[in-house]
């Protein structure tokens, strides 16, 4: 009842707002506008590459391309403001449980998902599970960040060590590195990268924080346990302790530094080293991220478009987008965010910036074992609320500090109940 | 004023037009006395009662960022209340709150009676005390932060070139005790010129006569501190520590900050879980909910002190 008056209202709101705008219009026809929602971009040639490629194409296609962007934390506020006042900016740029969240507002985008994947070689896995509802593709995979093993092959080579394959070699490699003075690092504590990372383990060990219902706890198991046992010894013989006071920038400190071995992060450190002209540059190389007994698996911050389906120019939007998913363009786009945005088709990460340095190379491919957080499950609202609670690095925490593997564990399972209980939408609404 | 109409009148004056008119319905006590009060009143019922109530009827509401909920009654307290995590952030805001309310009330006498003495650059140095005070927290909590850096401390470098300790010193924001006093200690440095300066100000307002009659009558140094600075200082005492009770109890920005209520929420308080759970958790409803403890705990320490202060 609340919701159906404050949507009329906002509606009557607009409607008198564009009465105004249209009483206030010049003589001349007005040029259809195309509106995109987006964050500020963490690299800011980024935005700027898309501005361009707006412009470019407004001039082609003779309208205006206008694109809006605010900080990431706004954008969940501002797709909910322009979902229920079904008017806003016809593309947004969404993350996480946002098209099931959004599942009625948004438009059906299975056309273009079927021509870009035959067009670039298909889409990877993950794309599917972050955007593909009970009510088909309501996002497209726009990009993603790799969550590769960063490490320091002088400190490798004078221990005499391969990279580690697995989590149990890293164990045992970070034992004798330690020992070295060259420990290895991954944050236990309220950091993103300390859920990431966890994540990523967890399902290498073939565990799972829910059941793919996304409803029922599935965290208090046997793998969980193998993987806080491993965290333990880990912590003991192959990390310092300030792992457990480390922010998202400590373990691009920590490599840095020269003291650290490895560590588990995006290929900022390296980048950082060589804008700095930091000599540690030519020592810092990258490797996949380790496997266990489940297989490898990732958790990378994954980014998506949609179009509302309330846009009144939702052909335009997707003739935009299939001008910025041009290799040409998409190409431009990658090298203006200087290799920081993936893309999540397999011909488009094809690209020289990742080809000419060795260093590089195997990132996209990365995209292979990606998943979004939750995993089985589909992403939800509790899912991210477990990450912004840290539940999971703070029950490893709690290990180390002396609780017992199990009653942690049952711990994790009580915040897990917490946040999965009450209204918890996996289902679209408005 | 009827009276005056009247009389203006009688005197053979027109009856003024109609902005005359205006003007002096606009006089009347009662109306020019709520009309200057209008613009605060407003003020206060848009930024305080308004976001008030919408925080009531959140925390009674199922609601989260970009979905409407439905009235739930007290479910989100009931919630919050199972919650270890939240066990744990009231534990943890009374420990921060009566040690770094204590420090403060403590060191911060002493400063001010340092600072009452005559010495060279006095206004300079007291004026330099005040900075902690002005600088935004945002920011030289920061520079805090770094010092306490586990890779690059400031303080534990310092501590082991001194032989205070032992190498490699602790890991400050990485333990639950360090923590909890890495953050009391940025507390204290930030709130005790507010102590000292309005102390001080209390101490100026102390008559001279009163010393030199306790010291005609032999008392020490301590003796003229206890029985006539302490008894004059106290109200003056009673309202900063109320006020101090308040800003500590909501603080935000130093946790924030240092720790984000880590390591394992032993840092959490009121303000940092609620943001942590309503803003960035999207859960506004129970965030909400968090934010309220805030309000019946303070309002306790407002009826307390506000009755000592009128006694007294």
């Amino acid at each position: 009842m609340a919701s159906t008056s404050r949507r009329d209202f906002l509606r009557a709101a607009a409607g008198a707002a564009a009465g105004v705008a249209l009483a206030k219009a010049p003589a001349y026809a007005q040029k259809r506008e195309l509106t995109f929602l987006s964050w500020n971009h963490f690299v800011p040639a980024s935005d700027e590459e898309l501005r361009r490629q707006a412009e470019v194409f407004g001039k082609q296609a003779g309208v205006t391309v206008r694109v809006d962007t605010i900080a990431h934390l706004q954008l969940p506020a501002k797709w909910a403001a322009e979902a229920q006042s079904r008017s806003g900016h016809d593309i947004v740029h969404i993350t996480g449980a946002a098209p099931w969240l959004y599942e009625k507002s948004l438009l059906d985008v299975s056309d273009f998902i079927d021509e870009m994947g035959k067009k670039y070689g298909g889409w990877y896995p993950f794309s599917q599970e972050s955007a593909y509802t009970d009510a088909g593709w309501r996002g497209i995979p726009w990009f993603w960040i790799s969550f590769p093993a960063t490490y320091n092959e002088a400190h490798f080579r004078k221990a005499g060590l391969k990279t580690p394959k697995t989590w149990d070699e890293l164990l045992r490699h970070g034992t004798i590195l330690k020992k070295q003075g060259n420990p290895v690092g991954i944050p236990i504590s309220h950091c993103a990268d300390a859920n990431t990372t966890f994540w990523s383990v967890l399902w290498s060990y073939g565990g799972k924080v829910v059941e793919a219902d996304g409803k029922t706890p599935a965290i208090n198991a046997d793998q969980t346990a193998q993987v806080i046992e491993w965290y333990k010894e880990l912590y003991r013989d192959a990390m310092e302790p300030e792992v457990l006071s480390w922010d998202d920038a400590s373990n691009n400190r920590f490599i840095l530094s020269g003291k650290g071995s490895w560590i588990h992060n995006p290929i900022s450190p390296y980048n950082a080293a060589i804008a700095r002209k930091m000599p540690i540059a030519d020592d810092i190389n990258h490797h996949t991220s380790p496997a266990g007994p489940g297989g490898t698996h990732s958790a990378p911050p994954i980014q998506t478009l949609g179009i509302w389906n309330f846009s009144k120019h939702a052909d335009l939007a997707k003739e935009f987008l299939r001008f910025h998913f041009s290799k040409e363009n998409f190409d431009q786009w990658i090298m203006a965010s200087n290799a920081f945005n993936h893309p999540p088709l397999r011909d488009l990460a094809d690209h020289p910036i990742w080809a000419k340095n060795p260093k590089f190379a195997m990132l996209p491919g990365e995209a292979e074992f990606a998943h979004p957080r939750g995993w089985p499950a589909k992403p939800n609202a509790a899912v991210s609320l477990i990450d912004v609670n840290y539940i999971l690095p703070d029950m490893v925490a709690k290990a180390i500090a002396g609780m017992p593997t199990k009653r942690a564990m049952t711990w994790a399972e009580d915040q897990v109940k917490l946040a999965v209980q009450g209204k918890l939408e996996t289902k679209g609404k408005s | 004023m009827a009276v005056g109409q009247r009389a203006l009148e009688a005197a053979g004056f027109a009856r003024p037009g109609r902005l005359g008119r205006v003007r002096q319905w606009c006089e009347q006590e009662h109306v020019f006395g709520y009309g200057l009060i209008l613009p605060a009143l407003l003020l206060i019922v848009c930024l305080v009662a308004y976001p008030f109530g919408m925080a009531i009827y959140f925390s009674l509401s199922d609601y989260w960022v970009g979905s409407p909920g439905e009235f739930i009654g007290l479910e989100n307290f009931r919630q919050i209340f199972r919650n270890e995590v939240f066990h744990r952030t009231v534990y943890n805001s009374f420990v921060f709150t009566s040690i770094a309310v204590v420090l403060k009330a403590v060191l911060g006498v002493w400063l001010a009676m340092l600072l009452f003495r005559t010495f060279r650059f006095k206004r300079l140095i007291r004026g330099a005390v005040l900075l902690p005070w002005v600088i935004p927290t945002a920011l030289s909590t920061l520079a805090w932060w770094w010092m306490f850096d586990s890779l690059y401390s400031v303080v534990n470098w310092t501590g082991i070139r001194l032989g205070l300790i032992e190498a490699p010193g602790p890991n400050w924001l990485g333990m639950t005790s360090y923590a909890m006093a890495a953050v009391i200690a940025v507390n204290v440095w930030r709130g005790l010129p507010f102590f000292a300066i309005i102390v001080l100000a209390g101490l100026v307002s102390i008559p001279r006569e009163y010393y030199e009659a306790a010291e005609v009558d032999g008392a020490g140094s301590w003796a003229r501190f206890r029985h006539v600075t302490l008894p004059l200082l106290k109200p003056v005492l009673a309202v900063v520590i109320l006020f101090s009770t308040i800003f500590t109890f909501a603080d935000f920005n130093i946790v924030q900050v240092l720790t984000r209520g880590g390591p394992v929420n032993s840092t959490h308080l009121f303000a940092t879980l609620a943001y942590q759970t309503g803003l960035v958790g999207g859960n506004l409803g129970q965030g909400a909910a968090i934010s309220l403890f805030l309000f019946p705990m303070l309002a306790a320490v407002v009826f307390l002190q506000l009755r000592y202060i009128r006694r007294e």
